[in-house]
């Protein structure tokens, strides 16, 4: 009986296992399971990024009709389609890296593969969950005319950098300005440093005057930029000076303002010029003045000011937009005396025609130098004008060899040279 | 004569005020219709552009000027989201100026009903946001992040048009039409860092100053003033009020260059006697 | 006193001022979160100084009421102006238009705030005008170059500049538009370049001088 038993389990055993054994296919076989090992396939993190990409390259093909069906998964098991690509429609080449971080030279397929977008998870989640990196597999179907088969997996973790080596260049330029500036800050005080007349800054004192003489005020605007623009830094600079001028002379000056928070830096300014020309009783917390954040109300505002006030000066210096010939020419035709200031280029013309002073550009920013002669900040104007000498040299020397090297056809050397301008 | 010729060089400017009203007055009440006959390489540009997209891109158009800089920049965005919707694109309305939702509101009130376009399929209008950079970066790597809701105080990411946008990747171009420098930053911040293509639309003032970012294709396009919308809406075949405002403006500019000409003969013959 | 109106606000300009400029070198999510603080800290200080902004209009008008200044009806009409549009806004709250419906907030927009802003804005024409007559003087060989590149943009910038030119120019074989954008795209932008390079190396050395409390006039001097 035993033996019977035992029979029956090894013939059902042998069955079974016969069933389970490779036999002729009466199909031809699935696609998928053609394995195949794709040369130089390589899965990289994204150089210098926040961890939240991955490259993906292989070796070029001849076959320019082949197809990849790029796939990801984070376990192996699942996988996801990223995207499909032809061959050679985008290399490593395409990927926009500088030479010193990335080989431009190489010419692989490549696919740039962003997680956050690839999972759809949201960006918090995403760097609160992989805060130690995200770890990737990744596989290519290649499909061909003939068939499709399945590449080797690969894997890589997703890191984020704390710098970032692609703006190398511009860090250099910064240090570079950064070691001039202290150089030449630190022998501030070896000798004396010539700047040249500026008519305008010149002029405040006569402005000043006038306004004492008249018994009529000064209207100072500082333009309509926040306190991030420099030309609004430098206003509120030339503002403490007029502020001290007016202090001396006890004359009268007002002060209306766009921006609340220049309004509150020029409020401590102009108590500050007060204090300093010793004449803190002077002092009334209605100089300046807020009016508001609209730019045409703040023009008719200004206007209207002046129209009634008939002021003996008018300053307008930093940031000014489409209001400055509206502020200028009424101030003209109140009879003020008028010095402006401004970088924006485009509003200059409109200054220089209505106005008896104008500051153009970088005379705004010397401003503070110049008015206050101290020799830190006159020597920090030499730096502005080294920079600008070795830019004119750096630009002229870069034109020349760009303009060889593309005439001779020199694509790597062309190629080279925009890499290390170019700032990413 | 010597005294009529300083006089009128002293002229009270009341009257100069004067001339030139009627000299805008007359045109806007019996116009003469002289229309632009060429068309700038800028205008030419974004049209092109636009037109060459593909049927259901996305596109970004930021409507920042307010209603001081609209006769000039209002039929300039008119004419783009007309076009756009001719082209079934889909269009993303944004601001960075408080003062402009009246003016986004009235273009959502005319424009898309013309063209069959329905809110959240098509077209919809995000909130105002006054930190500029902020938003500016944030989308680079997720709109929501930043913008969650629309206008309306309506999830955004729900809308269907807003299925497949996640960040600059999913946006063909931005076009901003703007009376401010805001231009500049959508060109260094977005344009240049993330390569989304960006076209502007500006005063005829503030033109001339986007010469540098024309040349190095940085801007793929630029509409300017008034006449850059007329010859926009020659383009795109729908005549509107950039076309319907040329006449006062070719009337004022030559009175601006009459002015000068005669000031100056009058000088000329003042020194010469 | 030197602590608190000196030292500290050169320390924290000195520690943000070095911190923003290496999180432009630093990728990490870390110095992303960073810059989103900093940037809410900005809007939270500048709320509170358009708060102190405000204070300052409206003590302003209301001494002028006081004292009865030349015009202090105007001022009256600063804290009607405010109470009506503020009253608009929490009416339709803060809705311009709702289900295509027109707003109160959006009729004040479309009936006051619409008109009063263009009307501003054209004002400028005006004021050119009246600046062109009176200041464009040409005195100089260089005043008359800048005259004639001025004429040309203008005219280009017009359809009836075409015509004109075509009917007095039209044997030169060039357009008005293709002067026009020679004129912005060479000397302009040649010029323009120039200028945007000198205003970068300004705000750069500017910056560092801030950074590193050379320049102080932002904070009053000391």
């Amino acid at each position: 009986m035993i033996r019977k038993i035992k029979f029956f389990l090894i013939s059902v055993f042998i069955i079974s296992n016969i069933n389970a054994l490779p036999s002729k296919p009466k199909k031809q076989v699935e696609p998928q399971n053609v394995k195949i090992e794709l040369p130089g396939l390589e899965l990289l993190d994204y150089p210098s990024d926040r961890g939240d990409s991955l490259i993906l390259k292989w070796d070029t093909n001849d076959d320019k009709d082949l197809i990849y069906e790029i796939m990801v998964s984070t376990d192996e098991k699942n996988w996801k389609k990223v995207k499909e690509q032809k061959e050679g429609s985008f290399t490593s080449q395409n990927i926009d890296l500088p030479f010193w971080i990335w080989n431009k030279k190489e010419n692989k397929n490549a696919c740039v593969i962003e997680i956050m977008k690839v999972f759809n998870i949201q960006e918090e989640e995403f760097f609160k969950e992989y805060s130690n990196g995200f770890k990737l597999y990744a596989k290519l179907n290649v499909i061909s005319k003939k068939q499709k088969s399945e590449s080797q997996t690969v894997s890589a973790i997703a890191i984020g950098n704390w710098f970032r080596a692609d703006r190398l260049n511009s860090l250099i330029i910064v240090l570079l300005v950064s070691l001039v500036f202290f150089m030449v800050v630190s022998h501030a005080k070896k000798r004396e440093l010539f700047i040249r007349r500026i008519a305008g800054l010149d002029a405040i004192d006569e402005a000043v005057g006038r306004a004492t003489e008249m018994g009529k005020p000064v209207i100072y605007v500082p333009g309509i930029g926040s306190m991030s623009n420099i030309s609004t830094i430098a206003s509120v600079f030339i503002l403490g000076e007029v502020g001290k001028k007016i202090a001396q002379y006890d004359a009268n000056i007002k002060v209306p303002h766009y921006d609340p928070i220049v309004f509150t830096v020029a409020k401590e300014t102009i108590k500050q010029a007060y204090i300093e020309a010793e004449r803190p009783d002077s002092y009334r917390d209605d100089i300046n003045m807020f009016i508001t954040q609209d730019q045409f109300a703040y023009a008719a505002a200004v206007d209207g000011m002046i129209t009634r006030e008939k002021p003996a000066a008018c300053f307008y210096m930093g940031y000014f937009m489409a209001e400055s010939l509206l502020l200028a020419e009424v101030g003209a035709s109140a009879g003020a005396i008028q010095i402006a200031g401004t970088d924006i280029d485009h509003q200059l013309p409109f200054f220089v025609t209505a106005c008896d002073y104008t500051l153009i550009g970088e005379e705004l920013y010397a401003a503070g130098a110049y008015l206050s002669k101290e020799p830190m900040l006159v020597s920090a104007l030499k730096v502005q004008d080294f920079g600008k000498l070795f830019f004119i040299i750096f630009a002229a020397l870069l034109s020349i060899v760009l303009v060889i090297s593309s005439k001779a056809g020199a694509i790597n050397i062309t190629n080279t040279i925009l890499d290390i301008l170019k700032v990413r | 004569m010597k005294e009529t010729l300083n006089k009128l060089l002293k002229i009270d400017r009341r009257w100069l005020f004067l001339l030139l009203t009627f000299s805008i007055l007359i045109p806007i009440i019996k116009p003469i219709g002289i229309s632009s006959k060429s068309i700038s390489s800028g205008v030419q540009d974004t049209y092109n552009f636009i037109e060459k997209l593909p049927e259901g891109s996305t596109i970004i158009l930021s409507m920042d000027y307010d209603p001081s800089t609209a006769p000039e920049l209002h039929p300039q965005s008119a004419a783009i989201l007309k076009h756009a919707f001719k082209k079934n694109l889909k269009v993303i309305i944004m601001t960075f100026l408080a003062g402009s939702g009246g003016l986004i509101d009235e273009h959502i009130r005319n424009i898309p009903q013309q063209y069959g376009k329905e809110y959240g399929k098509d077209y919809v209008v995000l909130p105002y946001m006054p930190n500029v950079l902020a938003a500016l970066t944030q989308m680079s790597s997720d709109i929501y992040a930043i913008y969650d809701k629309d206008k309306d105080d309506k999830i955004l990411k729900n809308f269907e048009m807003m299925k497949k946008i996640k960040n600059y990747k999913d946006i063909s171009a931005v076009i901003d039409i703007t009376g401010t420098a805001l231009l500049d930053s959508w060109i260094v911040f977005v344009g240049d860092k993330y390569g989304v293509p960006v076209m502007g639309g500006v005063t005829a003032i503030s033109q001339v100053g986007y010469g540098p970012y024309l040349q190095k294709k940085q801007l793929k396009g630029l509409i300017g003033g008034m006449k850059g919308a007329a010859e926009y809406e020659r383009l795109i075949s729908e005549p509107g009020k950039g076309t319907s405002g040329i006449d006062a403006l070719n009337i004022a500019h030559l009175l601006v260059i009459l002015f000068i000409i005669f000031s100056n003969i009058v000088l000329l013959i003042l020194k010469l006697s | 006193m030197n602590l608190i109106k000196k030292h500290i606000p050169l320390a924290i300009v000195f520690v943000f001022g070095i911190m923003t400029l290496a999180s432009y070198y630093v990728p990490h999510r870390k110095s992303e979160n960073y810059l989103e603080w900093i940037n809410i800290w900005q809007n939270i200080v500048a709320a509170f100084a358009l708060f102190l902004g405000a204070i300052s209009l409206f003590y302003a008008h209301y001494k002028k009421i006081e004292r009865k200044v030349d015009g202090w009806g105007y001022s009256l009409f600063v804290y009607f102006g405010f109470l009506v549009i503020m009253v608009a806004a929490i009416v339709s709250d803060g809705k311009i238009s709702d289900n295509g419906k027109i707003t109160f907030l959006g009729w004040s927009f479309n009936n006051i705030y619409n008109p009063l802003s263009a009307t501003m804005f054209s004002v400028l024409a005006f004021f050119i005008i009246s600046t062109a007559y009176r200041s464009f003087r040409i005195k100089s060989f260089p005043a008359f170059l800048l005259f004639i590149a001025g004429l040309v943009l203008m005219l280009g910038n017009i359809p009836l500049g075409e015509i004109i030119w075509d009917k007095l120019f039209a044997w030169t074989n060039t357009t008005i538009a293709d002067i026009k954008n020679w004129i912005i795209s060479v000397p302009s932008t040649a010029g323009k370049r120039g200028i945007m390079i000198g205003i970068a190396i300004g705000a750069a050395v500017t910056s560092l001088k801030i950074i590193f409390g050379i320049e102080r006039g932002y904070m009053g001097k000391d």
